[in-house]
């Protein structure tokens, strides 16, 4: 199975895509959600593959 | 970047976070993280998205005002009156420290020094929410004074009822503690109740950065 | 393989009411769900009847226009509330943790929690019927129409409560599978060797636990606006009516995929058994399932484009790129099929349905996608025809696929086929003749969500045409429930394995004992049983 550390990169991807998406449209509640996002997912993906038994 | 720059404060948090999720997965080598400690922290993950839902509120209706706090009762300037949430703030920091010693603590089998240090954690979290109820008693607006006083009670508020849940969560194991339920081996529910602490804590470091520090 | 049959000679004493009330074993909690589901689909299906009803004709004949707001307000949410995403979830409470290989899933307390939280809300979401009507703005709750100024009453707040439960009940059903997805697998069953059922359920976890909190804070912040004097979206307190459009659909697009990655997954598993060769594709099929999952929490805004307050290129572009691993998905669904030895069982001809309509579906979706043409369409029948394709075409058919599919295993006895078949066609013939003229309808200008229309229109014709296949799509109900009842009494009974397919629930007894498996086959592939019956020189692709 992948690295734990791998799975950060879907934080990294969600933080890009605020970031690119607030200076696009200036709108805050969406980029606020992005940032969220990026942070619930990067937290699940992260603990679900470091928790998961070595298959 | 306003909208930015506050809800990347916890990442730095999120950094120890990280780790203290790692520490959990190599106690257990082969098996992984434990089950209860797993379902907590995606708890936790959809949690930081119900709070993401009402920052987003807060600065969505925040960048349309022209000016903020909107113009009205001097009560509205919220750092004119800092020194309760930012005591509140110690307080809740502090917490976090002593509940990280509990877990330290149960880690080597020290039940003892574990009942101790959840002992203080539970007054401290009982004495932020003694001290936030106080606040709101002194404010001088309502959830009805326009987007402010919704957006600020709506987050304060859920924030408080989160911690009034760790705060009972802290009670059943501290019981659990004393009846001589926890050891080295085995304290799931300890290890799950110190992260969920440790996330309140969190939510409040953005909660004070975003209402009370950002211009 | 002789697996041990057991006579549930000891279970048959509890088998009764206080059991099923009390139970958290995972099998009978997903019957619960599955049951519960079903209840909900038929209140919900009257709805529709009664939404049909009033429209076949211009003119108001049996309603105002106050009871038909409410009933197309509650057709939607009990439709996808309580029926579509309770009922995946109760095929996935079934068949997953028999999939890998596990004795329960991960929580079984917590599980039946989640059930019994959803007739608790349904209750609620429904009582407003009795007590001045329920919700009325749709099942998107606008404001300020959502307001407590222009709806006044309990029917929204009973809404919002019953739905603040049901997204409790989805979350932390969604945390029970994806603990125990990652941490209760079999030895050998890795995840690159997961039925693609398991792969769409742990994706559609992801979009739960991810998604379903935002919801949970935009009716919070809905119920004090409406209670405590609130001012977040109402524009005439300085609120933003957009900000509700916002987060309602930052939840509500995932939702869609919440609602169709499983219908995916429960026909990937029937079509290879019933074209007897392997899934084509199996690793695209996860990928294309995660990149759906990520790219589904990106296009939320493209329900707003009209509202004038949206990033229009970033959005359209987005909703396009999310159609490529879709069609991905449909190629190999077909390319599963090709030269394979195709049996029309009942779940097959619902499968085969799904791919056909939801092609449909996603076709008349991706017209959606571009601005200009969004601009024409958006709040006509054109829309209300996707959203049937895909969800009625795709989940709803898929649904009643997995019903064929799996009730052998949950009982002991297969529905009868002729029935099924009956049901198909009837079904079929009627939700086709209900939602294809909506198509023209929504060109022609026809609006949603209106109890009555211009005489004078030229929509008459088709309004007429949708009603009939709206009862037609009743009348094939009745061929199911009957189906259900006397194979229940009296059905063909049947092994382990009746269909001869792939995987591990179909490695022990029907029904399966309380603990799942006697014994498991080795696990050295995603078709574990198909090794098993060709002894493992037959393996499957193998991983």
């Amino acid at each position: 199975m992948i690295r734990p550390r791998t799975t950060l990169l879907v934080a990294v991807l969600f933080l890009v895509i605020a970031v690119v998406y607030y200076l696009l449209s200036r709108d805050a509640s969406g980029a606020t959600l992005f940032v969220a996002l990026a942070l619930g997912m990067g937290l699940l993906t992260y603990t679900l593959v470091l928790g998961a038994p070595r298959d | 970047m306003t909208a930015n720059t506050t809800a990347l404060a916890p990442v730095a948090d999120g950094g120890e976070g990280m780790r203290e999720v790692a520490a959990l997965a190599e106690e257990h080598s082969r098996g992984g993280i434990s089950n209860p400690v797993l379902g907590m922290i995606l708890f936790i993950a959809s949690e930081i998205m119900f709070f993401g839902g009402l920052f987003a509120a807060y600065f969505s209706v925040r960048s349309q005002s022209p000016v903020w706090p909107p113009p009205g009762s001097v009560h509205f300037d919220l750092r004119a009156d800092i020194m309760i949430p930012a005591t509140l703030t110690a307080v809740l920091i502090t917490s976090s420290v002593t509940c990280q010693l509990a877990i330290w603590a149960i880690r080597r089998g020290d039940r003892t020094a574990m009942l101790r240090a959840l002992a203080v954690t539970l007054a401290l979290g009982t004495l932020f929410l003694a001290g936030q109820l106080y606040d709101y008693s002194q404010l001088g607006f309502g959830v009805n004074d326009g987007p402010f006083g919704s957006t600020f009670y709506t987050l304060t508020g859920f924030h408080g009822a989160h911690v009034f849940a760790g705060v009972v969560m802290l009670a059943v194991i501290l019981y659990r503690g004393m009846a001589g339920q926890f050891s080295a081996k085995h304290h799931d529910a300890v290890e799950a109740t110190s992260l969920y602490w440790h996330f309140v804590d969190v939510v409040w470091i953005c909660l004070f950065t975003t209402l009370y520090l950002l211009v | 393989m002789a697996t041990t049959v057991l006579t549930p000679t000891a279970s048959r004493a509890r088998s009764g009411l206080y059991d099923w009330l009390t139970t958290t074993d995972h099998k009978k909690i997903g019957i619960l769900y599955l049951g519960n589901s079903m209840l909900f689909f038929l209140i919900g299906g009257l709805l529709a009847l009664g939404v049909r009803g009033e429209l076949a004709q211009p003119g108001l004949q049996y309603m105002n226009e106050s009871t038909y707001n409410q009933l197309f307000t509650m057709h939607g949410s009990v439709m996808l509330f309580l029926f579509v995403i309770p009922m995946l979830a109760g095929f996935g409470n079934y068949v997953v943790p028999l999939m890998i290989g596990a004795p329960d899933m991960a929580f079984p307390r917590i599980n039946a929690l989640s059930f019994w939280m959803l007739p608790l809300a349904g209750t609620i979401m429904i009582l407003g019927f009795f007590l001045g009507g329920t919700a009325a703005e749709g099942w998107t709750s606008y404001s300020p129409i959502a307001q407590s100024k222009y709806s006044p009453g309990v029917g929204t707040d009973l809404w919002i409560v019953g739905l603040i439960l049901i997204g409790t009940s989805s979350i932390l059903g969604a945390i029970n599978f994806l603990v125990t997805i990652f941490k209760m697998r079999a030895p050998g069953m890795t995840m690159f060797r997961l039925p693609i059922l398991v792969w769409t359920i742990l994706v559609t976890s992801m979009l739960v636990v991810l998604g379903t909190p935002v919801l949970t804070s935009a009716l919070i912040m809905l119920f004090i606006d409406r209670n405590y004097g609130g001012s977040f979206f109402d524009p005439a307190n300085g609120g933003n009516a957009v900000l509700w459009q916002n987060v309602f659909w930052f939840y509500s697009h995932p939702a869609v995929y919440i609602m169709v990655l499983p219908a995916m997954g429960i026909v990937s598993e029937i079509l290879p058994v019933f074209s007897r060769k392997p899934l084509f594709g199996y690793k695209a099929f996860i990928f294309a399932t995660a990149a759906i999952g990520a790219l589904g929490f990106s296009v939320w805004a493209h329900h707003m484009f009209t509202t004038g307050s949206v990033y229009l290129p970033f959005f359209s572009f987005m909703t396009f790129l999310i159609a490529v691993p879709t069609g991905v998905k449909m190629f190999n669904w077909i390319a599963t099929m090709w030269g394979g030895k195709i049996q029309f069982s009942s779940a097959m001809l619902f499968a085969v349905g799904f791919l056909t309509m939801f092609l449909i579906g996603g076709i008349n979706g991706a017209f959606s996608a571009s601005v200009p043409v969004d601009f024409a369409i958006h709040d006509t029948y054109w829309i209300v025809a996707h959203i049937h394709y895909v969800l009625f075409g795709g989940s709803v058919f898929a649904v009643f696929a997995g019903v064929y599919y799996w009730f052998p295993k949950m009982f002991g006895v297969k529905l009868s086929e002729t029935l099924g078949k009956i049901q198909f066609v009837i079904m079929f013939v009627g939700f086709n003749l209900t939602f294809f003229p909506m198509h023209e309808l929504g060109l022609m200008g026809m609006p949603r969500r209106i109890a009555d229309y211009s005489p004078t229109a030229g929509w008459n014709d088709m309004n007429v045409a949708a009603t009939v296949g709206s009862i037609l799509i009743g009348a094939s109900v009745l061929p199911f429930l009957w189906n259900v009842f006397i194979s229940l009494r009296s059905g063909e009974r049947v092994g382990d394995d009746p269909w001869e397919a792939n995987t591990l629930e179909w490695a022990t007894t029907s029904p399966p004992p309380p603990y799942n498996f006697d014994r498991l086959p080795e696990i050295r592939s995603e078709r574990p049983l198909f090794d098993q019956r060709h002894g493992l020189a037959g393996r499957g692709v193998g991983h």
